[in-house]
């Protein structure tokens, strides 16, 4: 178990005060559980309660200093709600000792009178053009500074220096990186046509990418977020296209038939299914667009390809049994076995970034549609949604905590976020129209 | 006679679908065996080998499919010369009916040289979308391979799927939705 503490204080000491904190958290707090769980420490299980935290108001000086930080305080409330790891409490009244002057330090007593288990507060004041914001974290019950860390950066990148605080205290936490700085991509009909639009991970930005007029449809990021793969009725046709982020120059797959769907395996290919062999197969196919070879071969649909983090496993939908079901497999090989044999007609697979789970969905005999989750090696099924008509589309979150999917259980079809075991459904943004076909980012 | 015994058939059909595709089916098809003889066409002689008989759900031309002129493949959405065909929920399986209009359809074709066609295959918008673009698509190209294997140059014929992307029905019963999984003809 690493844990990496940023700049400033001992780090060999800072290590020692929090595994001694998480070890108090087991003994002392009943709402929280820590352990080692493979690379990181799980510092809430399911159903476990949140961390109880308690966000001080940034101290400042000059009144325009005070509405920056009363901007960035509300960043950093709000990032810290979103990841559902929190119970943010508002601060005591008596939090510091000897005023509000300098010499004052903070009240831990009155802190863990309110149940506090975390203290964050911050500074804000501006120097040269630029806003520095100074957090301290202390851990309440043993009065220790857990983490000291300035962010500099221009007034209008106040919400990138409040979630880069945000992640750092949750990997800080956790152990494991956070999902802030990452974006979602997805479909939208707003406009009376699909088109391609992407926003920040708590939906955020919104920012049309395509404005096509057509149907433009399953957009996906490359990992490293350089390259947009989808597919447009542009041409006339359903057709893939990769395009660069930067210069927005297109490469597209120029076959015969559809080529739909993308799935990327690792920065460098792109899985998609293609017909111009007179069956739906799937291919990788190269960054200029080019066939680079041939994943399937067996009669039916076979669509919808994910790959497991290592590049080494492709997760797909395939009809060959009749009815679609999802099969896994390993992409040198070419060795495949079936995935899911509860439901009769499951679609949409999406790897978690962890590797060790799919997500799906399943058309069930009530005509519900609801995601599941599945153990890559068969086991461990888990039913995320219930009772809420149709729910399509999960995409993992990079950190694999939450999954972003499309619900009609409103109306329309709308985006909505869970954590990755099914808990605090609730919707990403408010946007005019329906929104489908979510793929959040693993860049961050 | 026959063609009123084949509409109470279909409506029956779709009104117990489910319960149909498990125990009924072979019965039903007694049935529709029974009427044919009565019927103006042979609806239920397949005419190609490996295609499926028993699933020729979309064949009641009583249906909504259907336009006053009584034709099946006919309806307000076609009014080319060419018919549309008909699909099962989640198959590409052509029909007796289905084949049936695909061989009228490469006749008209072939004695129109000049003549090329877009298939568009469509879905219901049940199921998931990225899947039913894939069911479109084989569902255009199971049309195209039928005509193509009757003589007409398969470079007269260009498919496209849309998926559940352009329903030609909005409604959400299966009226509509049997509306939908189709093979649409356009001319150009």
């Amino acid at each position: 178990m690493t844990i990496i503490v940023p700049d400033k204080g001992s780090g060999t000491t800072v290590v020692l005060v929090l595994v001694l904190m998480l070890l108090s958290f087991v003994f002392i707090s009943p709402s929280l559980h820590a352990e080692a769980a493979g690379e990181y420490i799980a510092i809430r299980k399911q159903g476990a309660g949140k961390v109880a935290l308690v966000l001080d108001r940034s101290a400042s000086k000059g009144s325009k200093e005070s509405g920056l930080a009363q901007n960035l305080d509300a960043i950093i409330k709000d990032g810290l709600i979103f990841s559902d790891l929190f119970s943010v409490l508002p601060p005591p009244s008596n939090i510091r000792t000897g005023g509000d002057g300098k010499g004052s330090s903070l009240n831990f007593g009155a802190l863990s009178s309110v149940g506090a288990e975390v203290y964050a507060g911050g500074t804000v004041s501006r120097k040269s053009g630029k806003v520095n914001l100074g957090m301290e974290v202390y851990d309440t019950f043993g009065t220790k500074l857990l983490m000291k860390k300035t962010y500099t950066g221009s007034e209008d990148q106040l919400r990138a220096m409040g979630h880069a605080f945000c992640a750092d205290l949750i990997e800080l936490l956790t152990g494991k990186k956070s999902y802030f700085g990452s974006k979602i991509v997805f479909v939208s009909n707003k406009t009376g046509s699909k088109e391609i639009y992407q926003c920040d991970f708590d939906g955020q930005g919104i920012q049309q990418l395509t404005n096509f007029r057509s149907i433009s449809l399953t957009p996906v990021f490359s990992p490293d977020g350089t390259r947009l793969a989808y597919t447009s009725y542009t041409s006339g046709k359903p057709t893939l296209y990769i395009r660069s982020m930067s210069d927005n120059s297109i490469a597209a797959v120029g076959k015969n038939g559809v080529s739909v769907d993308p799935g990327w395996r690792n920065g460098s290919e792109v899985a998609t299914t293609l017909s111009f062999e007179g069956d739906q197969e799937i291919y990788l196919v190269r960054m200029d667009g080019g066939i680079s070879r041939r994943l399937t071969n067996s009669r039916g649909i076979d669509v919808s390809p994910t790959f497991s983090p290592d590049g080494k496993l492709m997760a797909f939908v395939s009809s060959r049994n009749g009815m679609p079901q999802i099969f896994i497999q390993d992409v040198q090989s070419g060795q495949t076995r079936r995935l899911t044999y509860s439901g009769r007609y499951n679609t949409q697979p999406s790897w978690s970034p962890s590797g060790d789970k799919i997500a799906y969905s399943t058309w069930e005999k009530s005509g519900e549609i609801n995601i599941f989750v599945i153990n890559a090696d068969g086991t461990g099924l888990k039913r995320l949604t219930s009772g809420v008509r149709e729910n399509e589309s999960p995409s993992w979150s990079p950190d694999g905590s939450m999954i972003v999917f499309t619900s009609n259980r409103q109306g329309g079809k709308k985006l909505y976020i869970m954590s990755s075991t099914g808990e605090s459904q609730r919707r990403l943004l408010q946007m005019d129209g329906e929104q489908m076909q979510p793929s959040w980012s693993l860049f961050r | 006679m026959g063609q009123a015994v084949m509409s109470a058939l279909f409506l029956f059909m779709i009104k117990y679908q489910d319960a149909m595709k498990t125990g009924i089916k072979g019965f039903l098809i007694i049935a529709m065996i029974a009427t044919a003889g009565c019927s103006s066409k042979s609806a239920v002689t397949p005419t190609d080998s490996g295609t499926d008989s028993s699933s020729s759900m979309q064949g009641g031309s009583s249906s909504g499919t259907v336009s006053s002129s009584g034709s099946y493949g006919f309806d307000e959405w076609q009014t080319g010369p060419l018919g549309d065909v008909f699909f099962d929920y989640d198959s590409s399986i052509l029909a007796a009916e289905a084949q049936s209009r695909l061989t009228q359809n490469a006749a008209w074709l072939k004695s129109n040289a000049g003549k090329s066609v877009v298939i568009e295959g469509h879905c219901d918008d049940r199921g998931t979308s990225e899947y039913n673009i894939a069911l479109g698509d084989r569902r255009a190209v199971t049309a195209k391979e039928f005509i193509a294997r009757l003589g007409v140059s398969a470079s007269r014929l260009e498919t496209v799927t849309y998926g559940e992307e352009r329903p030609f029905d909005k409604g959400q019963n299966e009226e509509a939705w049997a509306k939908n999984r189709r093979a649409h003809f356009v001319v150009k």
